[in-house]
């Protein structure tokens, strides 16, 4: 491959940001905790038992987000319909809100317990990790051209055989990394977990945040957290094996379908389900943010932003407009360091083998449990000699580790799909290195950079945990004020906790669906 | 000539954003410091339950000429952690918000330096002996307690409860609604409650509670806001929150606070909380550190803090809003366990509490 020399050395940004942000935040946390006598907690059967369950649930909790997810992609991405840039855009709001705010609004609108166990946890996780299988596989379906389906066809195969030895060899790298993706989730989920779960559904991260801020026993949680990365880590290598079993073809984005005959009422009634899939959990927010005992309310619209706000002129919460401000602003810090960060690392794997280690490595914040990365980052950066804390970027810099997977996960199937002999041609036809290269790979990148780029974004309006340990008390994001305002009786509490969760919705709605417009126009 | 790419375009515009936004942010921050030149900065750590008012911040910074820094641990269990990882080089000068079920385990491990504060001795009695020899000053205090919708009773026509024992009677069977002890604060102290009551047979008392259908909640707002009848749509009109979550209840009511509020808190089998301060060992601004814990200690916080914490002073003979007299619930003998023996037998309790319920 006719690759120009600086991408040999694109594999040294990403190596470099996981040092400082990843390792060296690791090595201070475990300098402090682990000792010889740390061994002597591997025997400890609890920490295996509760790994062994929560990979059952996520096995389960993958299988059904891809059920749904898959439809919701061919649909989302590839048939042109009125509505789909802003469907597309809402599709990531179940990954963005707070599960807890999900789950409450559900409440308000179905009434008396949702129940709790294996099953209902299950559902949530599918739930809330649609956007990731829409995202990723999306990504690639886009650039499948539907000529090779039809040529198919026309040669004789059936709609499935068509599927079957067309669409799915295409596709199948992607699907195992969204497939990947939505396991460690579900494997390291929290906030479903204490909201719904029950003993059957225990999570090595509910166990760590047990052993860390109730127990206080650090060596305990650092084997936690070890068996949790090793379980990811593990996931993450398979699915790049799967990945590198990708064959060539063509990864422009095509032409979008106009639905026909049988196919538009397909695309109708999937459109249509995803729409209120989707759309049920943000009604029940809005409801709950105009209803109080007394009937219909617009009070807790004003409790965010009129004159007189919730809680003004207490440090309780700040002011839910700069709030607002602070979040957007993280959210586009995030997204930039992601890009860049998960860009070059997705080009690196291209480029040979160290870049391939350094694609696996970029995806290993996702096993590292948020109270692990929130401690670890204060005792690295959060005291003198060296306190970030003051310039703000430390919470961009967490949710920025936690977004490069997404963006790598979503740009490397794409990437390795696409031809190498463009880049070839182009050099014969004379462009210089890089020009040939950007005319081989750039519109496939941009593409997938812009998908990632949202999803990024969206990943940072949402946080919560790291976010908790990492910003100021007197700077919270959008989700700690909510937080804020649930642990408090009240019904103004509760009412401006679902405006300003609506109000979550909407710039998480907006963002994504800017960024995917931006990159649409060029 | 070149086009430049578009992903480069995006890249370079967003790092611009992060600049000016970090730019400006960071000039914002260090405008008021620039402004009353010479003066110290003391961090102060808190949790995210942490507030008071703008103003009685603003006074102090301007007499004393110190500037706080309010720095977030995240939830007490928390940011105790973390204060314990970094302890003798800390992440901040003072912490405040540490309560007694953790201060064991922060004072063993070397987080505080020793300060008595002057303003000590106007602790009210029963907490002037709860510094641990002078090394955490106790600030605030807040009872634990079952909470009762009073309306939902009276319209079934039951008396509510009024005893941990009643709480097992069949009358009552499927409307109690618990935390997890496990991931929730307040369903420690109301696990801690039953041990202080009921000694060794504690596990005899979940049973029963087990076998009248009592709900776990993984957190206080998951039980108070899904679960209870009165804040959502649940549908146990029994839960475990505070002593002063009723008059949270009119304060944070819709418009004008309401004469009264239909729940209530029971006033037996309820855990008292108390929450200290300390000056973290390691900093360099020590005597502004101590400075600080004073002013925590001092009328007007402690004046301030009933309405922004919904917890009560540690000053003898702070006066109360009128809320807090009138419809806190008023715990004359509260349930207590010694802070080492919790600190001790935490992990064991828990244990066995999981292996009672099945969890």
């Amino acid at each position: 491959m006719h690759a120009p020399t600086w991408l040999r050395w694109a594999w040294v940004v990403p190596a470099a940001f996981l040092v400082a942000f990843l390792a060296i935040p690791l090595a201070s946390l475990g300098r402090q905790v682990i000792s010889p006598g740390t061994v002597g907690y591997l025997f400890d059967p609890l920490p295996w038992r509760v790994a062994g369950l929560a990979s059952g649930q996520a096995i389960v909790s993958t299988l059904l987000a891809l059920a749904i997810g898959l439809p919701m992609a061919n649909v989302l991405t590839r048939y042109r319909f009125w509505g789909r840039r802003w469907a597309l855009a809402l599709a990531t709001v179940p990954f963005v809100l707070p599960t807890v705010v999900v789950a409450l609004a559900f409440r308000a609108l179905l009434g008396g317990s949702l129940g709790s166990g294996f099953a209902i946890v299950v559902l949530a996780h599918a739930y809330l990790n649609l956007a990731v299988v829409v995202r990723i596989v999306g990504a690639r379906w886009v650039t499948i051209d539907p000529r090779m389906d039809l040529t198919a066809r026309s040669l004789g195969a059936g709609p499935w055989t068509a599927f079957r030895t067309v669409t799915w060899p295409a596709l199948r790298p992607a699907i195992a990394s969204a497939a990947a993706i939505v396991f460690v989730f579900s494997f390291t989920s929290l906030g479903v977990v204490l909201l719904i779960g029950d003993s059957s559904t225990r999570t090595l991260e509910s166990l760590v945040l047990r052993q860390t801020s109730i127990l206080l026993d650090f060596q305990g949680a650092a084997v936690s957290a070890a068996i949790q990365a090793l379980v990811v880590g593990s996931v993450l290598v398979w699915a790049a094996r799967q990945r590198a079993a990708q064959r060539g073809g063509s990864a422009r984005p095509m032409r979008l379908i106009r639905p026909r005959g049988r196919s538009s009422l397909a695309v109708g009634v999937v459109a249509t389900a995803a729409a209120v899939i989707v759309l049920a959990p943000v009604l029940a927010l809005v409801w709950a943010s105009l209803r109080s005992s007394s009937g219909w309310t617009l009070a807790w619209w004003s409790g965010l932003f009129g004159p007189n706000t919730i809680d003004a002129g207490s440090t309780r919460i700040g002011s839910p407009l700069s709030a607002m401000a602070r979040s957007l602003t993280f959210a586009i810090a995030t997204g930039a360091v992601a890009a860049v960060v998960g860009g070059l690392a997705a080009v690196s794997v291209l480029t040979g083998r160290i870049g391939r280690a350094f694609a696996i490595a970029t995806a290993l914040p996702l096993g590292i449990s948020a109270a692990t990365l929130g401690l670890g980052t204060l005792l690295a950066y959060g005291r003198p000699p060296l306190d970030l804390r003051a310039t703000g970027l430390l919470v961009p810099i967490a949710h920025a580790l936690i977004a490069v997977p997404l963006v790598v996960a979503v740009a490397t199937p794409t990437l390795r799909a696409t031809d190498p002999r463009l880049v070839t041609v182009a050099a014969n036809l004379g462009a210089r290195p890089t020009r040939a290269w950007w005319t081989g790979y750039g519109p496939a990148l941009r593409t997938v950079m812009v998908a990632a780029g949202g999803l990024a974004c969206a990943v940072s309006l949402g946080e919560f945990g790291a976010a908790s340990f990492l910003a100021r008390a007197d700077g919270p994001t959008v989700p700690l004020v909510i937080a804020r305002l649930l642990g408090r009786p009240g019904e103004a509490s509760f009412g401006v906790a679902a405006a300003l969760a609506v109000v979550l919705v909407i710039m998480t709605t907006t963002l994504v669906a800017a960024v995917d417009r931006g990159g649409r126009r060029r | 000539m070149t086009r430049i790419p578009a992903p480069f375009v995006l890249v370079l515009t967003a790092s611009a954003l992060l600049l000016a936004a970090c730019s400006s942010e960071s000039a914002s921050e260090t405008e008021p410091e620039a402004s009353s030149a010479g003066s110290v900065t003391v961090q102060l750590l808190t949790h995210d339950s942490f507030a008071l008012s703008e103003d009685v911040i603003a006074d102090f910074e301007e007499s004393s000429g110190i500037n706080i820094e309010l720095v977030s641990g995240g939830d007490a269990g928390s940011m105790v952690a973390g204060a314990i990882l970094a302890a003798g080089a800390p992440t901040a000068d003072v912490m405040f918000g540490v309560d007694n079920t953790l201060v064991t385990r922060a004072l063993d491990e070397g987080v505080f330096e020793p300060y008595t504060s002057p303003e000590a001795d106007s602790l009210r009695p029963d907490l002037a002996d709860q510094t641990f020899d002078g090394l955490v000053t106790p600030i605030d205090f807040g009872d634990v307690c079952i909470n009762i919708d009073d309306t939902w009773f009276e319209a079934q026509g039951i008396a509510p409860p009024t005893t941990l024992d009643d709480l097992v009677d069949p009358t009552y069977s499927g409307l109690l609604v618990v935390q997890d002890p496990g991931t929730s604060s307040p369903g420690l102290a109301f696990l801690l409650s039953t041990v202080a009551r009921y000694g060794d047979e504690w596990p005899n008392y979940w049973q029963q509670l087990k076998g009248n259908d009592v709900a776990i909640a993984g957190s206080w707002s998951d039980a108070y806001y899904g679960d209870f009848t009165f804040g959502g749509g649940g549908d146990r009109p029994i839960v475990v929150s505070y002593a002063t979550s009723p008059p949270a209840e009119i304060v944070y009511a819709e418009g004008e606070p309401p004469e009264t509020v239909s729940t209530s808190s029971m006033d037996d089998g309820c855990y008292r909380q108390i929450e200290y301060a300390g000056i973290l060992a390691g900093t360099d601004n020590v005597e502004a550190a101590q400075q600080v814990v004073d002013w925590l200690l001092s009328a007007p916080v402690q004046e301030d803090i009933p309405l922004n914490m919904f917890v009560f002073p540690a000053r003898a003979g702070t006066p109360l809003p009128e809320v807090f007299t009138e419809f806190a619930g008023q715990v004359e003998r509260p349930e207590q366990l010694p802070a080492d023996y919790v600190a001790e037998n935490v992990e064991g309790l828990l244990t066995e509490w999981g292996s009672v319920m099945g969890r």
